[in-house]
């Protein structure tokens, strides 16, 4: 009797410790994740900038700019974009969210828009905001539903055909400046032994739609082409079946090994002089050996159909605000800072990149000549669309990326994989 | 390090302070001990068991609950039934993941058993070499698996060693485009995937074999048995319980292969290669489909639970 | 680095006891040679891309050799400290993690291998199926629970989150050896009146050694290499472990290889360092049930 007393009180005892330890240790934590969290938080304590700009050139512009700024305390974070997609949510839910983060314009914008989780920034677009002066395009562009601004657009690129001055040298052949010449150059280096087309739509099938979004913007126009995106039109639509029918006529020009490479790899074999043109982001300037980017030039997609008016895309880049955040005001005269003229210029100079700024105030001047003349193709476009997902959603990308990588491997079935599109596109539409 | 966690010693010979006290018992008392689990034990057992009910199972159920809605991650997720298992059903993507997976069971768990067995038998002697032999077999498991991606990418270039070995030896006609090709994608991507699991396996199976019993094998041999029925009659059933958790680790790795295929193919080509987990993510973040990829998450884990219960299952009956 | 772990160690002599077996046949090496080469070709290849610049990359594609050397990858990678930090942070994370995993999953193994708990084989195949989720789905939930408790973007919510979902397989896996520990070792020890702890202590912790030594090398492995989780629990750079770092390093529009390789490489090195140490322990260690 005496004996199991003290076993019971031994037990007692010893439950109790376990249950003080493990308070102890969960009192430890959350303490710990507090302080943490105040560190990187609000409060009067700066604020936080979540980016997903993972090109070496960019994210050294960027921390160039954030370690500049000098009215508030920023810390930065470069994240994964991978990671960056799936924690946006997240991000933008929790409790102490980060202050700006980098997206880019669009439906996804406004979806969290309608949910209340982006920060009105309308007041940069008035009076003496950075943005004030914008175009209208890029202001429609940055609104939610209910016309107030949730976004800040601080850089655009654009697409088009790049090709090296040297190599068009070399193989004696100048940039097309029709359809028919497009063909007649491709038919050319074909002949010479030389690839005329890069591309990688291996582990970047997105880069399939460049050429999609082209075609169709030359054929059925950039009206057609953005309702067909916002599932207003099929994709067994004739409209759509000319498409594919053009894109077939280059499968031949193609670099056989596309299918294997990425965007990046899709380069070496111009680097090489082994393949001519690439159709391609400004972005892919970055890929090339440094002493090969001057060497750099580009063409617009020649016109196809002349009764539908001229497209380019150009898609934007910028920042939005977690309205969680609790530092409104530092955040707003962050991003003020950000899409200054000043900031932009600096950003454009040191990024190496093909970017454009989203500022009229920016001297662009000094900018190299293959920028010069993107912002000069742009002003001179009848109109601008920004990519397939931008214009579409990322989930109606995914759809792209399986029919058009198939269409390329098999165009023969190509009645087939409209149908399969249809089907799979409509289920992203509701 | 874990092995000898210093801090605990006194702590748990001060809980006991009546152990020494005890008379030497008897039989009958050892085993009514042996009935009544003392408390500590169940203090051992509640907080690993609390641990994982809280980290895993509450969010695994707060995950499942969302298999039922449609959700974008954004706006408030609408209650749909069974909607997404229907859908399922009738997606003809999933039916490629489901049916790759289940290749991708069979081919990268049975490959990386049987060669990590063969292996780790090859190399439990000791000798001159082995140890390197078995450091370079494991080494794979230490790069991480972004690298290995990229590594293999490398190998199955259209212009990379894999073709040009082919090329080599005169098998031109084999060279192909490893991983663009929809017929093949999917077993380059096994083979790079069993490349790095033989490892790990290898190791679980040295393990094992440490603990087998030496003499039993010399006994037969003295009794003539050749190494080959030595090592089915022998040396296999002592490592019956290495068989399960080798077992386990295959089936939980199968089903969990993500990273490589990621970084190899994303899926593609046009969803060719994609399996279970890689289409789940690809819905849930790519397409922010998070309801479907919800519904996706509950098969893998319905056919993990249905591979290892049914084997454990069996196995619990045979032992009996 | 000359592993013969094995044969050179005086502790083993007992046991490799008796007559030796007739010399091995040169078949082994004939094999083994190439088989080895071939497996550890990435990790060259990985050293090869380290040591070139991003031009030569760039021309020539990322399958050439080097002409050159370079340390343009490796002074990149380690520019600004980031990788160091991050490395400090993954050592931190898997030291914990592992510690605090094989610790935990000891005590429920042996509660469970040794005590006749009411229904300990539905309570291990449930802890078991824990480890089965996968983890893709659960990134929303886990990342929201850190939040609500406030340890979101901490280490210690990383170390939890590993150690919660290592636990189910490490207790599977240890439960299996206890429960071949032989009887008569812990009848002896229960009439010299030891208490339950007592014998986990002395008696019960030293006999596993070797599954704890290869669960512990293999949880190192899990946890140092894994991403998913630094990802989901994670968002301040400066917290990141050595994985997302990479990661972060080669995401974008254009990846620089060589910095990548270079920090892949040194990454690599904590893993490898851990296995080897632990690859003596559990070769050369005591053997379980054995002397059945």
């Amino acid at each position: 009797m005496n004996h199991s007393q003290t076993t019971v009180s031994r037990r007692n005892l010893l439950l109790g410790t376990g249950a003080l330890g493990l308070s102890g240790i969960l009192a430890g934590c959350v303490g710990g994740g507090s302080g943490g969290g105040s560190q990187n938080g609000g409060g009067g304590g700066g604020i936080t900038f979540q980016n997903s700009i993972q090109d070496t050139s960019p994210r050294a512009a960027l921390e160039h700019l954030v370690s500049e700024y000098d009215d508030g305390d920023v810390t930065m974070n470069s994240v994964a974009t991978e990671q960056f997609r799936a924690q946006l949510t997240n991000y933008l839910r929790s409790n102490n969210p980060p202050d700006v983060l980098t997206w880019y314009a669009g439906s996804v914008a406004r979806n969290y828009a309608r949910e209340g989780l982006l920060l009105d920034v309308s007041s940069l677009w008035e009076g003496d905001g950075a943005c004030a002066n914008f175009s209208d395009a890029l202001r429609s562009l940055s609104s939610d539903d209910d016309g107030n601004q949730i976004f800040v657009p601080t850089q655009y690129y654009w697409w088009s055909v790049f090709y090296k001055k040297s190599a068009f040298e070399e193989w004696g052949v100048e940039p097309p400046s029709t359809w028919d010449e497009f063909h007649a150059l491709c038919e050319d280096l074909s002949g010479q032994g030389v690839i005329p087309l890069a591309n990688g739509i291996g582990p970047t099938p997105w880069m399939a739609s460049g050429w999609f979004d082209y075609l169709n913007l030359r054929i059925n126009g950039p009206e057609y082409h953005r309702e067909l995106l916002a599932g207003e039109h099929s994709f067994t639509d004739q409209e759509v079946v000319d498409v594919m029918e053009e894109y077939g006529r280059l499968i031949p020009y193609f670099d056989p090994n596309m299918t294997s490479y990425d965007n990046q790899e899709a380069v070496t074999p111009m680097a090489n002089n082994e393949a001519a043109m690439y159709l391609v982001g400004a972005f892919v300037t970055e890929y090339f050996p440094e002493d090969q980017r001057d060497d750099l030039d580009f063409f617009s997609v020649p016109v196809i159909n002349d009764s539908v008016p001229t497209a380019e895309e150009a898609p934007t880049d910028g920042y939005f605000a977690a309205a969680r955040g609790n530092n409104h005001e530092e955040t707003l005269a962050f991003l003020d800072y950000m899409a200054s003229a000043e900031s932009q210029e600096t950003f454009i100079e040191m990024s190496d990149s093909g970017y454009l700024p989203t500022s009229p105030d920016v001297d662009t001047s000094d900018f190299s000549p293959l920028v010069q003349k993107g912002i000069q193709l742009l002003e001179e476009t009848e109109e601008i669309t920004q990519f397939f997902n931008r214009d579409g959603s990322d989930a109606l990308q995914a759809t792209a990326d399986d029919a058009l990588t198939r269409f390329l491997a098999e165009p023969e079935s190509l009645t087939q994989i409209l149908e399969d599109w249809q089907r799979a596109a409509e289920g992203t539409f509701d | 390090m874990a092995v000898e966690a210093p801090s605990r010693t006194e702590e748990t010979r001060t809980a006991s302070p009546q152990a020494p006290q005890r008379a030497p018992g008897f039989g009958a008392r050892v085993l009514s001990r042996l009935r009544r689990v003392p408390m500590l034990i169940w203090l051992f057992l509640l907080v690993p068991v609390v641990f994982e009910v809280f980290w895993v199972f509450w969010p695994a159920l707060n995950s499942f609950s969302l298999s039922v809605t449609r959700w974008d991650g954004i706006t408030p997720a609408e209650p749909v039934g069974l909607q997404n298992f229907v859908d399922l059903w009738d997606d003809p993507i999933f039916r490629t993941a489901l049916e790759n997976n289940i290749i991708w069971i069979i081919g990268f768990g049975g490959l990386s058993v049987v060669i990590g067995l063969a292996l780790a038998v090859a190399l439990n002697k000791p000798g001159p070499m082995v140890g390197l032999y078995r450091s370079a077999i494991f080494l794979p498991m230490v790069v991480s698996l972004a690298v290995t991606g990229l590594f293999w990418r490398v190998m199955y270039a259209p212009d990379g060693p894999m073709n040009a070995s082919l090329g080599l030896v005169g098998l031109e006609s084999l060279q192909r485009q490893w991983l663009a090709d929809p017929d093949l994608a999917l077993y380059a991507v096994l083979i790079a995937a069993v490349w790095r699991q033989v490892g790990y396996i290898m190791v679980l199976y040295l393990a094992g074999l440490k603990s087998c019993d030496e003499s039993l094998e010399e006994a037969a041999a003295v009794d003539g048995a050749n190494a080959w029925t030595r090592f089915w009659r022998i040396v296999m059933p002592q490592l019956k319980g290495v068989h399960t958790v080798v077992f386990a680790v295959t089936v939980i790795d199968s089903l969990r292969t993500f990273d490589i295929v990621w970084a190899m193919t994303r899926g593609g080509p046009y969803n060719e290669t994609q399996l279970l987990s890689t289409y789940m993510f690809q819905q849930a973040f790519t397409t922010g489909n998070l309801g479907y990829a919800s519904a996706i998450s509950v098969v893998i884990f319905a056919l993990a639970i249905g591979f290892i219960i049914t084997y454990l299952v069996r196995q619990s009956r045979n032992e009996d | 680095m000359t592993t013969t772990t094995t044969s050179s160690r005086p502790a083993r002599a007992p046991q490799v006891r008796r007559r030796r077996r007739p010399a091995r046949s040169p078949w082994l090496h004939v094999a083994m040679v190439p088989l080895s080469l071939l497996w550890i070709s990435p990790i060259v290849f990985v050293g090869f891309v380290s040591i070139r610049s991003f031009d030569d990359i760039a021309a020539r594609g990322i399958g050439a050799l080097p002409t050159s050397i370079s340390f343009e990858g490796f002074i990149t990678a380690f520019e600004g400290g980031g990788l160091w930090r991050a490395l400090g942070n993954s050592i931190a994370v898997t030291a914990g993690g592992v510690f605090l995993s094989l610790a935990l999953s000891a005590v429920a193994a042996y509660a469970l291998s040794r005590f006749e708990i009411p229904l300990r084989k539905t309570i291990l195949l449930t802890m078991l199926a824990g480890n089965l989720l996968p983890p893709q789905i659960l990134l929303v939930p886990v990342s929201a629970i850190t939040d609500s408790l406030g340890i979101y973007d901490t280490l210690f919510a990383l170390t939890i989150v590993q150690v919660g979902f290592g636990i189910g397989f490490y207790t599977f896996v240890l439960y299996g050896f206890m429960r071949n520990l032989p009887d008569e070792v812990f009848e002896a020890a229960r009439i010299d009146g030891a208490g339950a702890g007592k014998i986990f202590w002395a008696i019960v912790l030293p006999l596993s050694r070797p599954s704890m030594a290869a669960l512990g090398a293999l949880s190192t492995t899990w946890i140092f290499n894994d991403l998913i989780w630094a990802m989901t629990v994670l968002r301040t750079e400066d917290k990141f472990p050595i994985t997302a770092q990479l990661l972060n390093m080669m995401g974008g529009f254009g990846s620089s290889w060589n910095v990548i390789a270079a920090g892949a490489l040194v990454a690599a090195i904590p893993t490898a360092v851990v296995f080897f140490i632990f690859q003596k322990q559990f070769v050369s260690g005591l053997l379980v049930g054995t002397d059945k």
